[in-house]
């Protein structure tokens, strides 16, 4: 029972960091297309008369970062002209440019106006059309969410190396008269530290194991029952098995460290 | 007869409090019994401490078994350690191992295999009058029947200097008899050097022995 009791106080904490780190890696994944997706809706479109540069876009406004070009062909296919190929390509031809344009970062609806207003000083520039509204209170939304997420998982790891470290100081209240003894008949530091070693590899596995187990229920249960579209098109991205050694190589990081500020605490009397 | 320790001009302070011993000089050769007494309070544990590198002298030199006790490395002094055999007053038992593995203790940490371990845990056992406990943890033992144990610890990897500070302090005359007897056992037959801080010197001893005195002022003398 007391075994158990000194066991729990470690595993839990640890398991908590572990959840914590475990949710933000398939936090990351899963969202990841979800948030290069709402970067890429919120671009400009630019209509020219002639072909430009990037370089040509940038000296009109330098928040430009990316240009592309959007194929006329590809255009005209989408219009779905019932015309022979000769008349195709004249059409084509008649065609002004058309360009699709990334920005560096995420503007405001002013700074996008500005940048607006200084392409079309441009005489070559015949129409600019952003697509930002519809993206703009998402994409906040979004980044809001994923700010407090981490904010969270960043407190809750705190606590649980708090727990940890509260722990580890019953375990130095309890350990430290035998390792004591142990220093005066000379052993080495890895031999009076081993009982300890021992015991935190023990439960950093069995919180590594149990934490993977919780996320493959995670995974095979909840996420494939759910209706969450996000979770269920990214489900490979839930849990992967390497995350397996991703948490047991955290979880012995996290108690060796621990381990060792209790061993080099102990001092002789 | 060499030398096992060697002191001179040993003066010995905690931290940066008064001294405590003062300008001590004296050497112990191999074989010798040495008994140290004094008031409470003199510096007898203190000085005892300085032998096994608990405290690092102040001034002057101390040699231990040929080791230079100033500024000895980590390394060196843990090599010291495995082969002193030191007896604590309040016995220092580790409570959570067994009787059986608390006295190969020191077997343990040289690496000695586990028949070893169990020959020698047997042998000293017995010497000790404690055959049948080996299994029993130190809390489930009398006092006298600790200190035993903790003297069987002491011998179990052949010393060749065993240090005792009070190891019968308020033990049963049984238990005490039994301590003094291993020790003049291995002092007349395996030429251990033995240095026991003691309140009393036990009234029938059977070999001879020196008596070093530490007064008030921390000053050392021999008795003859
Ligand atoms: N760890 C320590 N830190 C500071 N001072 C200490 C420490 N241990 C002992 N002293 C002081 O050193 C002096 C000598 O103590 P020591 O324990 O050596 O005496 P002793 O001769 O063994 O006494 P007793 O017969 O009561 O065991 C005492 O004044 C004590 O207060
Ligand atoms: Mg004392």
């Amino acid at each position: 029972m007391k075994f158990i009791k000194g066991h729990i106080s470690l595993i839990f904490p640890l398991i908590a960091i572990l959840l914590g780190l475990e949710f933000f890696i398939v936090f990351d994944r899963t969202t990841d297309s979800f948030e290069k997706g709402l970067q890429e809706g919120y671009s400009m479109i630019v209509v020219s008369k002639d072909e430009m540069s990037i370089d040509d876009f940038k000296a009109w406004d330098s928040h430009i970062e990316q240009v592309k070009e959007l194929e006329k062909s590809k255009i005209l296919e989408r219009l779905n002209m019932n015309k022979d190929k000769a008349e195709k390509n004249s059409f084509e031809a008649s065609l002004p440019n058309f360009y699709s344009l990334k920005l560096d970062d995420y503007l405001t609806v002013d700074e996008l106006e500005s940048v607006k207003s200084n392409l079309q000083k441009s005489s070559n520039i015949l129409s600019v059309e952003t697509f930002h509204s519809a993206y703009q209170s998402k994409y906040e939304l979004f980044s809001f969410i994923k700010f407090s997420f981490q904010t969270f998982i960043g407190f809750m790891t705190i606590i649980g190396f708090f727990l940890i470290v509260k722990q580890m100081e019953v375990w130095n209240f309890l350990h430290a008269q035998r390792m004591k003894v142990m220093e005066i008949f000379g052993a080495s530091l890895f031999l009076r530290s081993k009982v300890l070693i021992n015991m935190a590899l023990i439960d950093a596995v069995i919180s590594a194991i149990l934490t993977s187990w919780l996320f493959y229920l995670f995974k095979n249960s909840w996420v494939r029952g759910s209706q969450m579209e996000i979770l269920k098109d990214n489900i490979e991205g839930v849990f992967k098995f390497s995350d397996v050694f991703i948490l047991l190589f955290a979880a012995i990081t996290v108690v060796l460290i621990a381990v060792f500020l209790v061993v080099i605490n102990v001092k002789e009397e | 007869m060499p030398n096992v320790i060697t002191a001179n001009n040993l003066t010995l302070g905690y931290e940066n409090d008064e001294e405590i011993i003062k300008n001590a000089t004296f050497s112990i050769k191999r074989g010798d019994f040495v008994f140290i007494t004094g008031p409470s309070g003199s510096g007898k544990s203190t000085l005892l401490k300085s032998f096994y590198g608990n405290l690092a002298p102040r001034y002057g030199s101390l040699v231990v078994g040929g080791l230079d006790m100033v500024g000895i490395n980590k390394k060196n002094l843990q090599e010291l350690r495995t082969h002193l055999g030191i007896v604590f007053q309040d016995y220092k038992l580790i409570n959570e191992w067994t009787v059986e593995k608390n006295v190969v203790l020191p077997l343990w940490i040289s690496g000695y295999s586990t028949e070893v371990q169990e020959t020698q845990a047997k042998r000293l056992l017995h010497h000790v009058k404690l055959t049948g406990k080996e299994h029993k943890y130190p809390l489930e033992l009398s006092g006298g029947e600790q200190q035993r144990v903790g003297v069987a610890r002491a011998l179990s990897k052949n010393p060749f200097l065993i240090l005792a500070d009070e190891p019968t302090g308020n033990l049963d005359e049984y238990s005490s008899n039994v301590i003094w007897d291993l020790m003049e056992n291995a002092c007349h037959q395996l030429e251990t050097t033995v240095v026991v801080v003691t309140h009393r010197i036990p009234m029938v001893f059977n070999i001879p022995y020196r008596h070093f005195t530490i007064d008030e002022n921390g000053s050392i003398y021999e008795v003859h």
